[in-house]
């Protein structure tokens, strides 16, 4: 029987986490890897929950609380950025905004 | 007489130079400035100096002791200090007073010789810078500061023969000198660094240096002696090194008379006297030593007497007379070889600006074969010519005789036969050698008819009052054969307790030997150029006249085998190894810098995965390091 | 119960993270993702945090995944605007591999705390709102005005980055 024990947990954090990383690189969907962040921000979410049952004190979900509130507001310049970013290329593909890139060689 | 005015002697002259350099500057580009304000400059300097040095003589001779002046210290580092000190011992002020006398009468000379010439301000400034400098070298109170002196002269001998730059071969002149002086001064700098090594901490001046100087081994002795000698041996033109001292002749006539009467080439023979402490010490350097200095004069001398350029019989005949001043010092008589640098001074001094009179009077000739027959024309210059040349010759009662005869004495007297065997034979060649100048310039038949120039008073005065020196100098050094007191022997009181082991009679005998010497040459160059032809056809070859092929064979050791390497190591070591190298290094590193840009390749995710590569290695060194 | 439904509620969790980071179609992620977010708030529920686990559903489910599913659809993004991503599979791959390390040295950190036999608080009222008030109000006081000046200034500033530029 699995206990619903601190450990499953933590290695649940850890796994959500990893996806959320192995998303944010492998995707090229600026939406998929903003979702991909905020997945990041649950699993240490989560995490931090789970080390304040561990320690029996209210800290932990006060942390998270504010990482929720930070994550809000985030969205909300992130959609921002990605709608001005839309209008300049009229496109998702992160792949596309290089402007920094130098162009032709040394 | 405050040491105070120790510095001022050396101070003088060389901010005079300095202003006198800054005066030409603002002349050839700015105004131009009358010559005369140069020429009281120049002459005023080494004015004030001589009247200095008299002053100090003055307080020596009423019994003062050492003059010591030590403005400030020089160089600390980690315990050695090197003060800027000066020293007005006996030995020093004896030295300033004849080089700023006679130097004086050569700058008074050259203001008439060096008349119209575009160069003169800057001319009378490196003239006074090189006063300056030697002056530096023997009043210096330590071997670092005589060695600045040391430089000084060398690099302004190397400004002056190359002064008319103009022509190539001057300057290769220039360079020839320069480069062997520095063969020389490597030597001398050995020296010192061992002798530093030694003895530097318990102080690096004189008087500590002839106290402490018998805690260094004997062997290191030797070595630092000869170390030193080698310098000597570039600036006193000695063999081996004597080879620029013949090239010097490219300068102007009064640069070679001050490089060969007061300046310079004395450096060397000063430089063993000053360290008298140490050769004392070892005495088979100093026998060392007398033997390059019979050999250079005997083979100088041999030169000399198939040579037709005036000014080069007169530079092979300083290197002669050098060397019997090293078979003096090198035997231990130092006084007695200070008294020949002294007659030799005057005498010398005296011929060459002879020679110069005569050159600027035929329009700068200077084959005595294109000459002759001068005597009627130049009555004053033949006059001191003759004067200089029976002092040369070491006839009797000009001072030549007198400092010549004491040095081949002495030779004999430290049953050195060899050398005095040598020195005598040198003697009889150099009667010849400078009869035959002589003859050839002012007697001869059929020669040519020659438009003269005129001879300014600033050229004939110096002549004049030279000429009384070189007659009368050896009075200073009379022996006591004669009833006399040898002056510089008890001023420079330096016997090194070396007594006199002959008779009377023996002594006289000597100098009956070494005057007939001198007759006996003289009457054979009487006989061959007293009623020269100059139809006939001199004969320009044969391995005198080609100085026995030694700058050949230099050039062909030295100079091409150099040249050989520095061509193998510019064009293979440093072309193909070093730059290649270099070149393919930085080359590396662009191109190891264009792919690692490629990184920045403003792909965000790739950023992302960097990171994480960073972060991942990271923890596998953590995971590995605790396990 | 608590390990059945722990055992539901994390199988739901990775299944809809795994969707959301997989799927190509980006309206069908946002809708996984929401699958995932549901499953962490009820697990906040297990954990005792039950004014989180409402917040969770408030926030997150409520307003942020609204939010990215109405910018999908405002920006009109069809399947055929997608970046095409051929390579994403292999891509995973290579990440997870080099994520292993992360993992595995965090995992050793937590399991290296000292071990509880009882998982369970013995705190009455353990957070729930009145507790989390409290706390926010007394020791987090600082920090909470903090961040109500961020959320004033990520208002302000999503309107100057989203509004349109009028002279060009």
């Amino acid at each position: 029987m699995i206990e619903a024990s601190f450990m499953s947990y933590i290695a649940l954090a850890l796994v959500l986490f990893s996806l959320g990383i192995i998303g944010l690189i492998s995707r090229k969907n600026i939406f998929i890897i903003y979702m991909s962040l905020e997945l990041m921000l649950n699993a240490i979410n989560l995490m931090l929950v789970t080390l304040s049952k561990y320690f029996g004190s209210m800290d932990g979900q006060i942390i998270a609380m504010m990482v929720i509130a930070i994550a809000a507001s985030e969205a909300v310049i992130f959609l921002s950025l990605i709608v001005a970013m839309y209008r300049l290329k009229k496109s998702v593909n992160i792949d596309d905004f290089d402007t920094l890139k130098q162009k032709g060689t040394l | 007489m405050n040491s105070f005015f120790l510095a001022w002697i050396v101070l003088v002259p060389f901010i005079s130079s300095i202003l006198l350099g800054s005066m030409y500057l603002y002349s050839i580009s700015v105004k131009k400035i009358p010559n005369s304000v140069f020429t009281f400059l120049a002459v005023l300097s080494p004015l004030i100096s001589f009247i200095l040095g008299v002053l100090f003589f003055i307080g020596l001779e009423n019994g003062a002791s050492d003059y010591i002046y030590e403005p400030y210290t020089w160089l600390q580092v980690n315990g050695y200090i090197i003060s800027m000190g000066f020293l007005g011992d006996r030995l020093s002020i004896f030295m300033v007073l004849f080089i700023t006398f006679i130097g004086l009468m050569i700058h008074i000379y050259a203001t008439g010789y060096m008349k119209g010439d575009e160069g003169y301000g800057k001319f009378f400034s490196y003239f006074n810078l090189f006063i300056a400098s030697m002056l530096l070298l023997v009043l210096a109170n330590s071997p670092i500061i005589m060695f600045i002196g040391w430089e000084g002269v060398g690099l302004c001998s190397y400004l002056l023969i190359g002064f008319y730059f103009t022509e190539p071969l001057n300057v290769v002149a220039g360079n020839k000198a320069f480069i062997v002086n520095r063969v020389g001064d490597l030597g001398f700098l050995i020296g010192l660094i061992f002798l530093f090594f030694y003895v530097g901490k318990l102080g690096f001046d004189y008087g500590a240096l002839e106290e402490y100087v018998s805690i260094v081994p004997n062997h290191i002795l030797t070595i630092i002696g000869i170390a030193l000698f080698v310098g000597a041996m570039g600036k006193s033109a000695q063999i081996p090194l004597y080879v620029w001292l013949p090239d010097a002749m490219a300068g102007p006539t009064p640069v070679s008379a001050l490089i060969h009467a007061a300046t310079m080439v004395t450096a060397g023979v000063y430089m063993v006297a000053r360290f008298h402490f140490l050769y004392d010490l070892i005495p088979n350097v100093g026998l060392f030593i007398a033997y390059i200095g019979a050999f250079s004069a005997l083979f100088a001398a041999v030169i000399a007497m198939k040579q037709t350029d005036i000014k080069k019989i007169l530079a092979y005949s300083t290197i002669s007379q050098l060397g019997y001043m090293f078979i003096a010092v090198g035997l231990g008589f130092y006084s007695t070889g200070l008294f020949h640098v002294f007659t030799h001074a005057f005498f010398k001094a005296l011929l060459f600006m002879g020679a110069g009179a005569v050159i600027i009077a035929l329009h700068h000739e200077q084959n005595i074969f294109k000459m002759g027959g001068l005597r009627k024309k130049l009555p004053l210059v033949y006059t001191v010519m003759l004067i200089a040349t029976l002092s040369i010759s070491g006839i009797p009662p000009f001072s030549g005789f007198f400092s010549k005869d004491e040095i081949l004495l002495k030779a004999y007297s430290h049953h050195e036969y060899l050398i005095y065997a040598i020195g005598l034979f040198t003697a009889a060649l150099t009667a010849y050698y400078m009869f035959r100048l002589f003859f050839v310039t002012f007697y001869g038949k059929n020669y040519k008819e020659h438009h003269m120039q005129s001879i300014s008073w600033s050229i004939k005065a110096p002549l004049v009052v030279l000429a009384f020196g070189a007659a009368f100098a050896g009075f200073m050094g009379l022996p006591d054969v004669f009833g006399g007191e040898n002056l510089i022997d008890g001023w420079l009181n330096m016997w090194s307790g070396k007594a006199l082991h002959v008779e009377y009679s023996v002594e006289y005998i000597l100098m009956a030997i070494s005057v007939i010497a001198g007759l006996l040459g003289i009457l054979v160059s009487f006989l061959k150029f007293y009623r020269y032809d100059f139809n006939q056809k001199i004969q320009e070859s044969g391995v005198v006249y080609n100085k026995f092929y030694i700058d050949e064979i230099y050039n062909f050791l030295f100079v091409r085998s150099l040249q050989k390497l520095s061509v193998f190591i510019s064009v293979v070591v440093d072309d193909g190894i070093i730059d290649k190298t270099v070149m393919s290094l930085s080359n590396g590193f662009i191109n190891l810098g264009r792919i690692i840009g490629r990184m920045q390749c403003a792909n965000t995710r790739a950023y992302a995965f960097f990171m994480l590569v960073g972060l991942s290695s990271f923890s596998l060194y953590l995971i590995l390091k605790l396990g | 119960m608590i390990d059945s439904l722990f055992l539901i509620l994390s199988l739901f969790a990775l299944l809809g993270a795994i969707g959301m980071i997989s799927l190509e179609n980006t309206m069908h992620s946002a809708l996984s993702f929401v699958v995932s977010i549901m499953s962490i708030a009820g697990l906040y529920a297990l954990l005792n945090a039950s004014f989180l686990f409402m917040v969770q559903i408030i926030v997150y489910a409520g307003a942020i995944i609204v939010l990215i599913l109405f910018m999908i659809m405002f920006l009109n993004i069809r399947q055929e605007h997608a970046p095409k991503e051929p390579n994403k599979f292999p891509t995973m791959l290579v990440v997870a591999i080099v994520l292993i390390p992360v993992n595995y040295l965090i995992f050793e950190a937590f399991s290296k705390m000292p071990h509880i036999e009882d998982f369970s608080v013995k705190i009455d009222g353990f957070g729930d709102i009145k507790m989390l008030g409290v706390e926010l109000f007394n020791r987090w006081l600082l920090p909470f005005e903090a961040i109500s000046i961020l959320l004033l200034v990520a208002l302000i500033g999503s309107v100057v980055l989203a509004r349109k530029k009028e002279r060009e």
